[in-house]
């Protein structure tokens, strides 16, 4: 572990910023919320945040991008487009860290997604440890309110200096490459990161009744239990917040856009949503899961189960995005799966 | 239409601002790339000339009187393909607002005392109200780009792209903080996206231009809305706006 000061991170961050080479990107507030951006100064940056609109995968995985280019003109002249950016994505809290472990696992499975990969291999991650906590986080019943890997760089705020752990050679190679004043932590310095990593995991008010390892098989038992889904359902507006916001939905809708020339066009990709009514419709008309109740029960088992028989991760990390923008408040897994919980069947 | 010919395109009003022709009227240099897919033959707002031979009409403006219907009903004949523009003509727009009031007041406060000189029908409806439909475009005013889609999907005989979700997914793909976490309220959970949430980027709310989406939980949202602390009327208010004539259909179906 070592330690820099803050002015001096500060200063460091500025360096980067100057010398271009890669974008700088930051925390930053926005309104009242706070969101991942461009950082054009580091005083920009609101280390002290609780959770951001969106989750930094969109910087791996834009909410829109073009896949090709073509023209049309004389036969059909297709282009991949792959726009790269080598980026430094500063202050990503520990759950999206482990949201992005998932994410690149599921776009390194056959076939790999370039899109996605280039991306995220030309980007540097500094993680920091959580000071505020979302209100309607559980990241600590996840146990994703710290985490030992899937950064290069992680801080952790101690008064007028940050602890810096590395991660990665890419990270050590950062900190190589400025004249920076960093220097080995001293014992009661590693401890202090100790006990805060320790209290940070009781500091969630909302909290899932269970160990989440159990999801798989309680959400297997309730499936058919309709009533359950219809009701909780009721007031669900199929508006796809909760898919869009969560750092572990990876679903997109492709489609082909022609110029008005008729002579080119573009493939893009969006985030698509499976609340929403048109994702499982397919050509035909047929739709297989035409009811909101079958929707929303979709997400939950996505959640809690088929993601963990595929890829082996409960794909909810618990940052509490999802509760904490749906405008009928429906949203909330730990207020379901603990009522899935109360009502199992022994 | 035959092949190799470039479809004539006709351009109508009926109640409404003419602001989605002027929007079509504003396409500056693509305007140029629209004349070579398709041939303009009736455009009041840009041209003098006029002919009755075409093969597509686009029609604005709500169907409020009888002459409205019965020259629609023409236009229909006329026209292989049938595109409403904008909101008066897809939903009925701002004019189906008297759809819920009084009418003898309406009248009363549009006309005077010359009120009986008009013949106006107490509701405002949408093209697709009296004449079968082939595409819409929606909004208050239509959006330049989504015209462009829609046109050049029709030439190509490709099905176009229009959402049938929220405009809360555009809304949160742009990143905005919600209008009901800055203590506001809006109709974007029930309204069909495709204009990129541009009310709200700019830092207002959706009032629903673009119409409720085909299936909209409205129920929901009106309770949503009264739990914010809205007054039963200023709700009807938000909805009324631009719902009020697809309210009434869902409400009869």
């Amino acid at each position: 572990m070592k330690v820099i000061k803050k002015e001096d991170l500060k200063g460091f961050i500025d360096g980067l910023i100057e010398k271009g080479e890669r974008e700088v990107v930051g925390v930053k507030s926005k309104d009242s919320k706070y969101v991942f951006d461009t950082l054009e100064d580091a005083e920009e940056l609101e280390l002290d945040y609780d959770v951001t609109i969106l989750p930094p995968k969109k910087y791996f995985m834009p909410q829109r991008e073009t896949l090709v280019e073509y023209k049309t003109k004389k036969g059909i002249d297709m282009e991949a487009v792959n726009e790269v950016i080598p980026r430094i994505i500063i202050g990503v809290h520990p759950y999206d860290l482990e949201a992005i472990k998932q994410m690149d696992k599921v776009f390194a499975d056959s076939p790999e997604d370039y899109n996605y990969s280039e991306k995220r291999s030309k980007s540097i991650l500094i993680g920091v440890n959580m000071q505020k906590t979302s209100e309607w986080s559980f990241a600590g019943s996840m146990g994703n309110a710290t985490i030992d890997d899937g950064y290069d760089l992680m801080l952790t705020d101690l008064g007028d200096k940050y602890a810096v752990e590395i991660g990665s050679s890419k990270g050590r190679e950062l900190l190589d490459e400025g004249s920076l004043k960093i220097r080995d932590a001293e014992p009661e310095e590693i401890e202090e990161v100790e006990n805060i990593e320790e209290d940070i995991k009781n500091k969630f008010e909302k909290e899932l009744d269970f160990s989440p390892e159990k999801l798989p098989w309680l959400l297997a038992q309730k499936y058919g239990d309709e009533d359950f889904w219809e009701e909780n359902a009721e007031d669900c507006y199929s508006c796809g917040t909760c898919n869009i916001v969560c750092p572990t939905c990876y679903c997109f809708d492709v489609q082909d856009f022609n110029d008005i020339s008729l002579e080119e066009g573009e493939r893009m990709r969006q985030w698509d949503g499976c609340m929403l009514e048109a994702f499982a419709e397919v050509a035909g008309g047929e739709n297989f899961r035409e009811e909101r109740a079958e929707r929303y029960r979709h997400r939950y088992m996505r959640k809690g189960r088929y993601l963990y028989n595929r890829f082996g991760d409960i794909a909810c990390v618990g940052c509490g995005r999802c509760s904490s923008q749906c405008v009928p408040d429906i949203a909330d897994p730990t207020d379901i799966f603990n009522k899935l919980w109360r009502d199992k069947d022994e | 239409m035959k092949p190799e010919e470039k479809p004539k395109v006709a351009f109508f009003d009926f109640a409404g601002c003419e602001g989605d022709q002027l929007q079509i009227a504003n396409l500056e240099e693509k305007i140029l790339d629209l004349l070579n897919i398709v041939e303009v033959v009736s455009f009041r707002e840009v041209m003098t000339e006029h002919s009755d031979d075409y093969d597509v009409a686009f029609i604005e403006g709500s169907i409020t009187d009888t002459h409205n219907e019965e020259r629609l009903k023409e236009i229909r004949e006329n026209a292989d393909v049938l595109v409403a523009i904008g909101a008066c003509a897809t939903i009925g727009g701002i004019n189906s607002i008297r759809n819920v009031q009084d009418f003898e007041k309406v009248q009363d406060r549009v006309y005077g005392d010359e009120r009986d000189h008009y013949e106006a029908w107490e509701k405002a409806k949408p093209a697709k109200a009296v004449v079968d439909v082939d595409y819409e475009v929606h909004g208050c005013p239509i959006d330049r780009d989504e015209f462009l889609h829609v046109v050049q999907s029709l030439v190509m005989g490709r099905e176009p792209h229009i959402p049938d979700h929220p405009v809360c997914v555009e809304c949160k793909l742009n990143e905005n903080v919600c209008a009901f976490e800055r203590d506001e309220f809006c109709v974007g959970p029930v309204t069909r996206a495709g204009c990129d949430s541009c009310c709200v980027n700019e830092g207002t709310i959706c009032w629903g231009c673009r119409g409720m989406i085909d299936n909209p939980n409205e129920d929901a949202h009106e309770e949503v809305l009264e739990e914010y602390g809205l007054t039963a009327e200023e709700v009807m208010n938000k909805f009324d706006l631009y719902f009020a004539w697809q309210k009434e259909v869902r409400k009869d179906e």
